[in-house]
């Protein structure tokens, strides 16, 4: 263990490369900067040394702090420093209690995950501002979670411009296909994590749902990709929310019931207590029979009929995989035969890239 | 938590120090502890750090000159802290690109709430989070997750500070009306709950606000708990609880992770392709609950013990299914 704290070897390596005009050669940083200079042996073998100022150029650059390489493709004639005019924050970058209070707010949302930490750490940069924040009228504890396994390696890349590789159930499909994408955004709609993203096969954009990525998410090696500044996050939430539109369910609720109250509240026309019709927009055929399927009896899907089928095929395989005797060992047996399979892929996210061929596959 | 901060945090936490201290000509320890949220040692130790560091100057040495300083003095003595001399930074650092989105993906999220229903406030702020980023944020937003009328509604009696009342369906399926005292609101992706003293249960009690039927302002005035009195999690076990034990894929395992599944054993081995299945044992309030989790989650969950779980689920499931054997008709069913 070094006798310099990694926070006093990485503070002195800020400092010196701000103070710098010029810029810092690797040789020069190596043995005049505080927590690396007692460990550089002159004219010796510095690996172990070198290996760590490039890890530790990482963590600067992971947190914001714009480190410039003139010459960058030499690592000898390289010379690194932080301009100071991209290092602090735009003076008019000034935030008011208010605002303050709502910035707060929002980074409470991540409780866990690297996006918790990130956003700690953007408040800790925030109150060097010194202002306090206000405080907000009701308590609120708002919390948006990632529990996707994909989630993290995905927003890793989706900054670092890599290409990954990951294998995706499509529904309807008997294995996983691996697809590789310059992944351009990530949202959540209607509580679900999607994947915006350049499918490197297709040469369009595709959506995927992070619940049907299998297994890991890996960055394929040497392979980067250009931002392109029209993919954004808002074009992705209004792709679908615009399939949401296009997409409608009809379905029946028992009067009073759970599903009346819940499903009800979301059914396009104000909830009628006269009428059992309810109708839903949806995005994903799949998810939203998981979901009425869910409310068992007290729903009957009328339309379309891939719902139907789709809702009437989970019921059946949970009623056959829970009559006794308990078959532990045979969750093959889904009870309903093959004709009942998932019949199309009415409003998939996965198959809505191109907006133009969109309107007409999805409605029906 | 704040223990175990990695380096960059503490890299971030020095940065962001300097120009606070620079602009506060005096400050106690505790003040600045406060202001960041820290304990009081780091913020000792931070200072002790920044008072020895700098650059290695012209001669390489880190001489006096090159380093920062404060008065010492007023540091080992009265616990106050006098920046006098500073090296290389004097303003506070950008956001990364991460930073930047995580904040503004959980502005869009607040965005659903009745008092950030200022959209033209919240776009102004983001563009600020924008400029104050190094690269471009990345692309992260959330959206949909309603419930806005239930929330404006809430704010409203909070304000007032009157009780809400409604109509609701319990998780055991039954209906009641209830006046409650609204302490917080909370959320999970898209699902929303009302937190509250609840004056028929005399209680702290957690409501869905899709389940919450005629919601109304009172003009009774609040009369329960603090908010303080408020247990961290939305749902607490409790002793009458029913222990039930389910098999699932280890990757669908986060889905569960509000019942706080315990790992009865680890890897059930069988022919399916979806990987290492495992069984856990839930602990929920009813079978009510649980029927509707486990179809919820079809072929995913499945019951293993007791029989009668088994035996609830199946017959919640097959009456469903039973409505299909005959062909739709309008309005059938009583």
């Amino acid at each position: 263990m070094a006798a310099i704290a990694v926070e006093e070897r990485l503070f002195s390596l800020v400092l010196a490369l701000i103070a710098t005009e010029t810029g810092l050669s690797r040789d020069q940083v190596l043995s005049t900067v505080q927590g690396y200079r007692q460990r550089y042996v002159r004219d010796k073998d510095n690996t172990g040394l070198e290996r760590q100022f490039e890890r530790d150029k990482d963590d600067l650059r992971e947190l914001g702090i714009p480190l410039e390489a003139l010459d960058p493709y030499d690592h000898v004639q390289a010379r690194y420093r932080i301009p100071k005019g991209l290092y602090d924050l735009p003076s008019d970058v000034r935030f008011s209690p208010n605002e303050l209070m709502l910035l707060k707010l929002a980074a409470t949302v991540w409780r866990e995950g690297s996006l918790s930490a990130e956003s700690r750490r953007a408040l800790t940069k925030l109150r060097s501002l010194g202002a306090g924040a206000s405080d907000p009228v009701l308590g609120y504890a708002p919390h948006l979670r990632a529990l996707d396994s994909s989630f993290e390696p995905l927003n890793r890349a989706l900054d670092r411009g890599e290409v990954v590789a990951f294998r995706y159930l499509k529904p309807g499909d008997a294995a996983p296909r691996r697809r590789v994408v310059a992944p351009r955004a990530i949202v959540q709609f209607d509580g679900r994590w999607h994947l915006f993203a350049s499918d490197q096969e297709v040469g369009a954009t595709r959506t995927f749902l992070l619940s049907r990525i299998v297994g890991a998410v890996v960055a394929v090696p040497r392979s980067t990709f250009e931002p392109d500044p029209t993919l954004t996050a808002r074009l992705a939430l209004d792709e679908l929310e615009a399939l949401w539109q296009s997409n409608v369910a009809e379905i029946d609720v028992e009067p009073g019931s759970d599903a009346a109250v819940r499903l009800g509240k979301r059914g396009i026309a104000p909830a009628d207590a006269a009428s059992p019709r309810v109708s839903l927009h949806f995005t994903d055929l799949n998810i939203l029979a998981d979901e009425l399927a869910g409310f068992g009896p007290e729903v009957r899907v009328r339309s379309p009929e891939s719902l139907r089928a789709a809702v009437l095929q989970r019921l059946a395989g949970v009623a056959a995989l829970h009559r006794d005797p308990p078959q532990p060992g045979d969750p093959e047996q889904h009870g309903i035969p093959e004709q009942h399979g998932i019949p199309d892929q009415h409003g998939i996210p996965e198959q809505h890239g191109d907006p133009h061929v969109r309107p007409d596959r999805e409605q029906r | 938590m704040p223990g175990a901060l990695r380096g960059p945090d503490r890299l971030a936490f020095l940065l962001a120090l300097v120009p606070y201290l620079q602009d506060h000509d005096t400050v106690s320890v505790t003040d600045v502890a406060a202001h960041f949220d820290v304990t009081p040692e780091r913020v000792r130790d931070a200072v002790t750090l920044i008072a020895v560091s700098g650059v290695p100057g012209a001669t390489n040495q880190y001489q006096h000159g090159d380093l920062f300083d404060i008065q010492w003095d007023e540091f080992e003595l009265n616990d106050r802290i006098v920046l006098t001399h500073l090296v290389g930074i004097d303003d506070a650092p950008r956001f990364s690109a991460r930073e930047a989105a995580a904040l503004i993906a959980g502005l869009q999220y607040l965005s659903a709430l009745p008092e950030n229903a200022d959209r033209a406030a919240i776009a102004s702020l983001m563009a600020k989070l924008t400029r104050g980023a190094s690269a471009p944020p990345t692309q992260l937003l959330a959206e949909k997750s309603g419930s806005a009328d239930a929330l404006a509604l809430i704010a409203t009696a909070v304000q007032a500070d009157v009780q809400v009342e409604f109509d609701y369906l319990n998780g055991a399926g039954e209906h009641e009306h209830r006046f409650v005292d609204p302490l917080r609101v909370e959320s999970v992706d898209r699902d929303w709950y009302l937190r509250g003293w609840c004056h028929l249960r005399s209680a702290v009690r957690t409501f869905r606000l899709d389940r919450l039927v005629d919601l109304r302002v009172t003009d009774r005035p609040r009369t329960g708990q603090p908010v303080s009195a408020l247990p961290d999690r939305l749902f607490e076990p409790s002793a009458e609880d029913l222990t039930v034990v389910v098999e699932l894929p280890e990757s669908a395992l986060p889905l569960l992770a509000d019942y706080r599944p315990e790992r009865v054993t680890d890897k059930v081995h069988t022919e399916k392709v979806d990987g290492d299945r495992c069984r856990v044992r839930l602990r929920l309030a009813s079978f009510h609950g649980l029927k509707r989790l486990v179809t919820g989650l079809p072929g995913t969950v499945t019951v293993i013990a007791p029989g009668e779980a088994r035996r609830v689920v199946a017959d919640w499931a097959a009456a469903a299914a039973a409505q299909y054997e005959t062909p739709a008709a309008p309005t059938e069913r009583a």
